[in-house]
């Protein structure tokens, strides 16, 4: 409720300041950038765990690996000094049921860089495989940053050496797609760790809060921090080398200590991992379970589009076939945790916000591509694939969601609506997976490692490699600055710290566009 | 099967865990993992798989069906 009331205050202010804007006749600081509004149509596609040196770390004219300096390759162990040797990848590189698999014997001594894993000369593993699953996790992130070196990935992984994995994308349809249009390299996650908190930064540029959670169920998944709070605290019985094993924490929870969720938690509402309680309300998940969150109450940016009655909808793939038929593995596989309004009680069951912005994408994203088709998307529409099509590793490949995404913007292309039209294909997080450039030095939530980042747009220049800053924030910067939103909290005290800390400016996408 | 093991196991495959705990009875580990599966793990090896994802963790984990409900 407080929040609350402050946003109203922001709002009047904001008002005053565009009637002032208005009379002044003349371009004012913070004033949308020319052109803007020649966008009508805002797509965002939000696909999984991938840095960007994970698929474009040899893109040309890409700040890639080719051009990371040696030290930033070499990964040091847990007490500082260089590992001589990468670990193995424990229980080998391939996802369970792969043949022919890559065990862990087969990633003895590798050595101390990156590896690229569909090289002829080495595993050879294809696109269309599966691979082993990483940590990705707000405190994990953080200490294999490690300030900006970004050289204790491996130190503080559960699976040795794969965050050194990358691969050779070259023959992807959407590194096609990035050779059209354009490709952002310097775009980061706007939140350390894994998906459900880069959702969260997504719609919300906020860290969910669990009211009183010492006193809840959830009271066990309060983390342990050292001194400073960026960081787990270790367990005394932790392996002392990344080469003898995975680390261990004292409590390695969902939560920071002063409760604000950092790590996956389910929604309060159906579809959610967590069931309903015995007796009660079908819609719900039981909220006695402790990995079942509270309601939120933030304002997100929908909330945003909503009060300046710019229509918008989250499209998720498999929403409407898990409600009704339940979750299906391999194929939908649907993330409850990536469907970040669900968690919000103004998109609760049984409301007209739920009914009108959280839409079903159908299978395999069919209903969205059809109201992509017929030009019947709203203004703003997000995107999100079901867990198969969506290239998280562990449980999906990346030539099947890289298909199935370029399918989309092959869609988007020919839309009515394309003319008008500005797509940003992204993904969450980075998986756990390294990358070599240090992120830019924020706030305590990110932003977090780099990831790809594709501008797609009739606007977009063209074959170009887009050096600007950005993060995930990025985002709702060009939905805010083009639909003249009253400005999200969390973007406010980004920006604060980006500037107090001497970094650029995030940008807003736009030097991607040529509007003029 | 031990409850590290287990976890290993579950989150190689992209299953994150999202809640570890040792049960009221304190003779084992309950663990949640975020496809909505719950795993109660005995520390005598023995596991009990429940919730919504439990097919997906009962083929990792090389268990056989649940018996079906007559």
């Amino acid at each position: 409720m407080k929040r609350s009331h402050g946003l109203a205050l922001f709002s009047s202010t904001l008002v005053l300041f565009a009637a002032s804007a208005a009379s002044a006749f003349a371009a004012q600081p913070g004033d949308p950038p020319d052109g803007i509004t020649k966008i009508e149509t805002v797509v965002v596609i939000f696909a999984e765990n991938r840095a960007f040196d994970n698929l474009y770390g040899h893109f040309p004219g890409a700040e890639g690996i080719d051009k990371a300096s040696q030290e930033s390759l070499q990964q040091r162990d847990r007490d500082g000094s260089v590992l001589s040797e990468l670990p193995p990848v424990w229980d080998g590189l391939t996802a369970k049921g792969v043949t022919p698999p890559v065990t862990q014997a087969m990633t003895e001594h590798l050595p101390n860089a990156p590896f690229t894993v569909n090289d002829a000369k080495g595993f050879n593993v294809p696109l269309s495989v599966t691979t082993h699953d990483l940590w990705h996790r707000y405190y994990q992130n953080q200490m294999q940053i490690n300030g900006g070196k970004n050289d204790m990935f491996v130190a503080w992984a559960d699976s040795g050496a794969m965050p050194m994995s990358n691969w050779d994308a070259s023959k992807t349809d959407m590194w096609a797609v990035a050779q059209k249009y354009v490709l952002a390299d310097h775009f980061f996650m706007g939140g350390f760790g894994g998906s459900f908190f880069n959702h969260q930064w997504l719609i919300c540029a906020c860290a969910p809060y669990y009211a009183d959670a010492d006193k809840s169920p959830a009271k066990p998944s309060i983390s342990v921090t050292d001194d400073n709070g960026t960081a787990l605290k270790i367990a005394d019985n932790s392996p002392k080398s990344a080469r003898d094993g995975i680390p261990k924490f004292v409590s390695d929870g969902n939560l920071t200590p002063d409760f604000h969720a950092v790590n996956t938690m389910q929604p309060p509402y159906q579809p959610s991992g967590t069931d309903p309680a015995p007796g009660g309300d079908p819609l719900l998940a039981d909220p006695a379970k402790p990995t079942t969150l509270p309601p939120q109450t933030e304002p997100t940016i929908g909330d945003m589009l909503s009060l300046k009655h710019i229509t918008w909808a989250w499209y998720s793939g498999a929403w409407q076939y898990t409600l009704d038929h339940g979750n299906k593995s391999p194929v939908p596989n649907f993330q409850y945790h990536h469907q970040p309004f669900n968690y919000y009680a103004n998109y609760a069951p049984g409301t007209e916000a739920r009914r009108e912005h959280l839409r079903d994408g159908g299978l395999g994203g069919v209903s969205f591509i059809q109201a992509i088709d017929d030009g019947a998307l709203p203004q703003v529409s997000f995107y999100k694939p079901q867990g198969n099509l969506n290239e998280h590793s562990g449980y999906a490949d990346i030539e099947a969601g890289d298909r199935h995404i370029a399918d989309v913007v092959a869609h988007l292309e020919k839309s009515p609506q394309w003319p008008h039209m500005l797509v940003v294909v992204t993904y969450d997080e980075n998986g756990g997976i390294w990358d070599h450039v240090p992120p830019p030095k924020g706030d305590r939530w990110g932003p977090g490692t780099r990831v790809p980042a594709i501008i797609v747009s009739p606007f977009a220049k063209h074959g170009y490699v887009d050096q600007s800053p950005y993060d995930t924030t990025s985002i709702l910067r060009f939905i805010t600055e083009r639909f003249e939103l009253p400005v999200l909290h969390g973007i406010v005290v980004r920006d604060r710290a980006v500037a107090a800390h001497g970094e650029p400016p995030l940008g807003d996408l736009t030097a991607g566009l040529d509007l003029k | 099967m031990n409850a590290d093991g287990i976890v290993a196991l579950v989150t190689a495959a992209g299953i994150e865990l999202t809640d570890r705990r040792r049960n009221a009875e304190g003779d084992g580990w309950s663990l949640s993992f975020a496809n909505g599966a719950t795993v109660e793990v005995g520390d005598d090896g023995s596991a009990r798989i429940a919730g919504k994802g439990s097919k997906a963790v009962r083929g990792l984990l090389d268990l056989p069906p649940a018996p079906r409900r007559v």
